[in-house]
C-alpha cells in the first residue's frame, strides 16, 4: 500500500505541493487528474524520490521511504518522454534494472525477450532506440519499468502525443497487462477518459490560490 | 531550372581566397622547409641521435602527465557547471576559462610569482601551469556535453535501481566518453608543443620538441635538424588529431537532448559546490593576483618603479608592437575566418575539405610556422622577414581556426526561411549575405575578433622566431627580461605580464558577452 501524508514540496519560494495526501491499495490503479502545472508530475517525482521533500511522509508497504534514495525505493516510473538510453539497444534498455543488480548477460537477455514479447515487440531486442516509433518507444519504456519488478508503477502521462488510434490501442494493452500482473499504479493524466479507462478510481488535483490540495472524487 | 536560394558562388569565391591564403602562407613554407633545407641523410643523422628520442619521450610523458592531472583537477568544476543551475554559474564558467585565454608566457610568469623559489624550474611548476591553461578545455568541451545530458535520463536510471556511481558508469560516462577523450587530446596537443612554459618554468635541462626546434633553428643554426624535428612533431600531432576526429564521431544521439533543463544544486551538495567554486576561483585568480603584487615589488620593498618604467622606450615599443600586430591579426583573422565559414556552410565536399584544412592548420606548431615563413620569404620583393606585419600574418594562421569553430555553429543557426523570404522580396545573394547572415553573425564575429586579438597578444612561438629587435612583442620582451638578473628588470617583466593579463581578460569578457548575444540571436 502507498500512503502519502501531508506532503510539502517547495521550489525556492514557490510551494508546489502543500499538504498532499493520497492512499493507494495494493493492486489498485489510481488516476490523478489536473490542469498543467498543478503539481501532478512533482507528486510522482516526490514518490519516486527525485525531488527534495520539505515536509510530510511517504510509506510503501510497511516501509517509510520519505528519505530513501531513488534507487532503493522499488518504485517504477514511466516518463512522459520515455527517457530511453540512446547509447543502449532496446534489449539493454529493458534489462537495465537487472544489469545494475548484477544479473548475468544471458539472464538479462531472457528477461528482455520475455518483456518485449509481453508488450508486443518480440523482434526488437537489437534495435537502436533512435529507430523506434513513438508507440514502440512507449512500449519499451513500459517494459523497462516492469522488468525491474517495482512494487508500484507511476505513469507520467505516458500516452500523450500519440495519435488516437495508437493511443486507444496502447491504453487497452496497458490495462490488460496491469490486470494480468495485478500491478499497483498511480497514473497522472489530464485526460479524464483515459484515467477512467485504465484505473479503478480517480483523484482530482484541485488548485486553490497558491495551495494545492488533493480531493478524492 | 531556377537557382537554389543558397547559391554556391560566394562560397566558391571564399574557398578560393582561403585556399590561396593557406597555400601561400602555410603550404609553400612547409614544403620549402622540407624540400629546400633537408637531405635524406639529415633524417638518419637526427633520428639516430638518442637525444632526439629523449626529447620525444619527454614531450610525450610530460603531456600525458599534464592531461591526467588536468582531468582530475577539472572534474569537480566541470560536474558543477555542466549539470547544475545556480547563481553565478556563468561567472564561474568565465573565471574557469581565464587561464586558457591568458598568454602562455603570462601564465608561466604568474607561476614564477606565486610559487616558492624551491618549486621554480621543476616539473611540478611545468605541470601546474599546463593544468592552469587546460582546465578551461575540460570545462568547455566536457561541460558542454554534460549540459546536453537530460537529468531525467539519470533519474530514470536511479529509479531502475542504479546507485549514483552506477549511473555515472553506465549512463553518464558512455555519453561523455568521446568529449572527454577529445578534451584530453586537445590538452595533449597544447602540452606536447609547449614552448613558453617550458622555457620560463622548465629550467635549462628541460626541452620539448617545440623548444628544441627553436633552439636548433636560431640558437645553433642547424636548420635541417630543426626541420626534421618539426616533421616528427607534425606526424605525432596529426596522429593525435586523427584519433580526436574518430572519437568525436562516436557520440550517441545527444543533439536531440539539447536545451533540456539543468538541475539545481541539492541541499546536501551545497557545501561541496561552494567549495568547488571557491577552490576553482582561487586556483585561477591567485597567480594573477601574485603577478600584480610582484609588479609592485622591487627586491623586498614595495615600489612603483617598475610601472613608471613602462613609459621607457623599449617597453613602450613592445606594447605598441603588440597592439598593432594584434589589431592587424584580428582584422585579417576575422576576414579569413568569415570566408572559411562561408565556404564551410555553403559548399558540400569542398566545404568539408576547407573545414578539415582549418583543423589541419592547428597541427602545424607556431614555431614550425614561424620557421617556415622566415625561411621562405627571404628573397628580393618577398623578403618580408623584417616587416612588422609579417608577424601578424603568422598570428592570423595560428588563431583563425579557433574563430572558425565559433563562427560555423553560429552561422548554421540562420533559418533557411529568412533567405527564402529575402529572395522572393528581390534580395540577391550578396545582399542576403550582408543583410541576413553577417547581420545575425555580428556578436559571433565580435567574439572571434576578441579571440584572435587575445591569441595574437600572447603568441610566443612564431613571434620568438619572427620578431626583430625593434619590433619585439610583449611576450618576447617578458621572456627576455625574465632571463636577465636584477630586481627591477624582473619587476618590469611582471608589469608587462600584468598588462597582458588585464587586456586578455578584457578580451575574454568581450568574447563571453558577444557569445551570450550570439546565443540570443540563434534562439530568435
Amino acid at each position: 500500500m502507498l500512503h502519502v501524508a501531508e506532503l510539502v514540496v517547495a521550489h525556492g519560494e514557490r510551494c508546489v505541493l502543500n499538504g498532499v495526501s493520497l492512499v493507494v491499495q495494493p493492486g489498485e490503479r489510481v488516476a490523478v487528474h489536473g490542469p498543467s502545472g498543478c503539481g501532478k508530475t512533482t507528486l510522482l517525482h516526490a514518490i519516486a524520490g527525485l525531488v527534495h521533500i520539505d515536509a510530510g511522509s511517504i510509506r510503501l508497504g510497511r516501509q517509510d521511504i520519505t528519505h530513501t534514495r531513488p534507487h532503493r525505493r522499488g518504485v517504477g516510473l514511466v516518463f512522459q518522454d520515455d527517457q530511453l538510453f540512446a547509447h543502449l539497444n532496446v534489449a539493454d534498455n529493458v534489462s537495465y534494472a537487472l544489469r545494475v543488480h548484477g544479473a548475468a548477460k544471458r539472464e538479462r537477455l531472457i528477461v528482455a525477450e520475455e518483456w518485449l514479447s509481453r508488450v508486443g515487440l518480440s523482434d526488437f531486442q537489437h534495435r537502436h532506440t533512435a529507430s523506434l516509433s513513438g508507440g514502440e518507444a512507449k512500449r519499451v519504456a513500459l517494459a523497462r519499468t516492469l522488468a525491474g519488478g517495482p512494487n508500484i508503477v507511476l505513469l507520467d502521462e505516458p500516452l500523450s502525443g500519440l495519435d488516437d488510434e495508437l493511443h486507444d490501442q496502447l491504453l487497452g494493452d496497458l490495462r490488460g497487462l496491469f490486470e494480468q500482473l495485478g500491478t499497483t499504479v498511480v497514473h497522472v493524466t489530464h485526460d479524464r477518459a483515459e484515467g477512467a479507462a485504465l484505473c479503478h478510481r480517480s483523484i482530482e488535483f484541485a488548485t486553490l490560490s497558491d495551495k494545492v490540495a488533493s480531493r478524492q472524487t | 531550372m531556377s537557382k537554389p536560394v543558397l547559391h554556391p558562388t560566394l562560397g566558391r569565391v571564399a574557398a578560393l581566397v582561403v585556399s590561396l591564403w593557406l597555400g601561400v602562407f602555410l603550404v609553400i613554407p612547409v614544403l620549402t622547409m622540407v624540400g629546400g633545407f633537408v637531405q635524406p641523410s639529415d633524417f638518419s643523422r637526427v633520428l639516430a641521435r638518442s637525444s632526439t628520442w629523449r626529447l620525444v619521450w619527454f614531450s610525450l610523458w610530460q603531456s600525458a602527465l599534464s592531461v591526467a592531472v588536468t582531468l582530475v583537477v577539472a572534474a569537480p568544476v566541470t560536474w558543477l557547471i555542466g549539470l547544475h543551475r545556480f547563481r553565478g554559474r556563468r561567472l564561474l564558467r568565465a573565471v574557469s576559462t581565464v587561464g586558457f585565454l591568458l598568454p602562455s608566457v603570462v601564465v608561466a610568469t604568474a607561476f614564477l610569482a606565486v610559487l616558492p623559489r624551491s618549486l621554480h624550474y621543476t616539473m611540478f611548476a611545468v605541470v601546474i601551469a599546463h593544468v592552469y591553461f587546460n582546465v578551461a578545455v575540460v570545462v568547455r568541451v566536457v561541460g558542454a556535453r554534460l549540459e546536453l545530458l537530460d537529468v531525467q535520463l539519470m533519474n530514470a536510471a536511479r529509479i531502475l535501481g542504479a546507485s549514483p556511481t552506477v549511473v555515472w558508469r553506465t549512463i553518464v560516462w558512455p555519453l561523455i566518453r568521446g568529449a572527454t577523450a577529445a578534451a584530453a587530446a586537445v590538452i595533449f596537443l597544447y602540452c606536447f608543443s609547449s614552448f613558453a612554459v617550458i622555457r620560463v618554468l622548465g629550467g635549462p635541462r628541460r626541452s620539448t620538441l617545440e623548444s628544441d626546434i627553436a633552439l636548433r633553428a636560431f640558437g645553433i643554426g642547424d636548420i635541417p635538424a630543426a626541420t626534421v624535428l618539426a616533421l616528427v612533431q607534425l606526424v605525432i600531432v596529426v596522429g593525435v588529431i586523427g584519433v580526436v576526429c574518430r572519437l568525436s564521431g562516436r557520440e550517441h544521439g545527444l543533439s536531440r537532448l539539447a536545451t533540456l533543463p539543468l538541475t539545481t544544486v541539492m541541499h546536501r551538495q551545497r557545501f561541496f559546490a561552494i567549495g568547488v567554486a571557491g577552490a576553482t576561483a582561487t586556483f585561477v585568480l591567485l597567480p594573477i593576483a601574485a603577478l600584480l603584487w610582484r609588479s609592485v615589488q622591487v627586491g623586498d620593498a614595495s615600489s612603483l618603479a617598475a610601472w613608471r618604467t613602462i613609459f621607457d622606450t623599449s617597453l613602450t615599443a613592445s606594447i605598441r608592437a603588440s597592439a598593432r600586430t594584434a589589431l592587424l591579426a584580428g582584422v585579417l583573422g576575422v576576414a579569413l575566418a568569415v570566408l572559411t565559414t562561408l565556404a564551410v556552410v555553403r559548399l558540400g565536399t569542398i566545404g568539408r575539405l576547407i573545414d578539415m584544412l582549418s583543423i589541419v592548420v592547428l597541427a602545424v606548431s607556431p614555431v614550425t610556422l614561424g620557421l617556415g615563413l622566415v625561411l621562405t620569404f627571404d628573397v628580393g620583393w618577398f623578403d618580408w622577414r623584417a616587416r612588422w606585419w609579417f608577424v601578424a600574418v603568422a598570428h592570423t594562421l595560428v588563431a583563425f581556426p579557433l574563430a572558425v569553430r565559433v563562427l560555423v555553429p553560429a552561422w548554421r543557426t540562420t533559418p533557411i526561411g529568412l533567405h527564402q523570404a529575402a529572395a522572393v522580396l528581390g534580395a540577391g545573394e550578396l545582399r542576403r549575405l550582408v543583410d541576413i547572415d553577417l547581420r545575425r553573425m555580428r556578436p559571433a564575429i565580435v567574439a572571434s575578433l576578441g579571440l584572435i586579438v587575445a591569441v595574437s597578444l600572447g603568441e610566443f612561438g612564431a613571434a620568438s622566431l619572427m620578431s626583430r629587435a625593434d619590433g619585439e612583442t610583449m611576450p618576447i620582451v617578458i621572456a627576455r627580461l625574465l632571463s636577465r638578473t636584477g630586481d627591477l628588470v624582473r619587476a618590469q617583466a611582471f608589469v608587462l605580464a600584468s598588462l597582458l593579463a588585464v587586456v586578455c581578460i578584457a578580451a575574454l569578457v568581450l568574447v563571453e558577452f558577444a557569445l551570450g548575444k550570439s546565443d540570443h540571436v540563434a534562439r530568435r
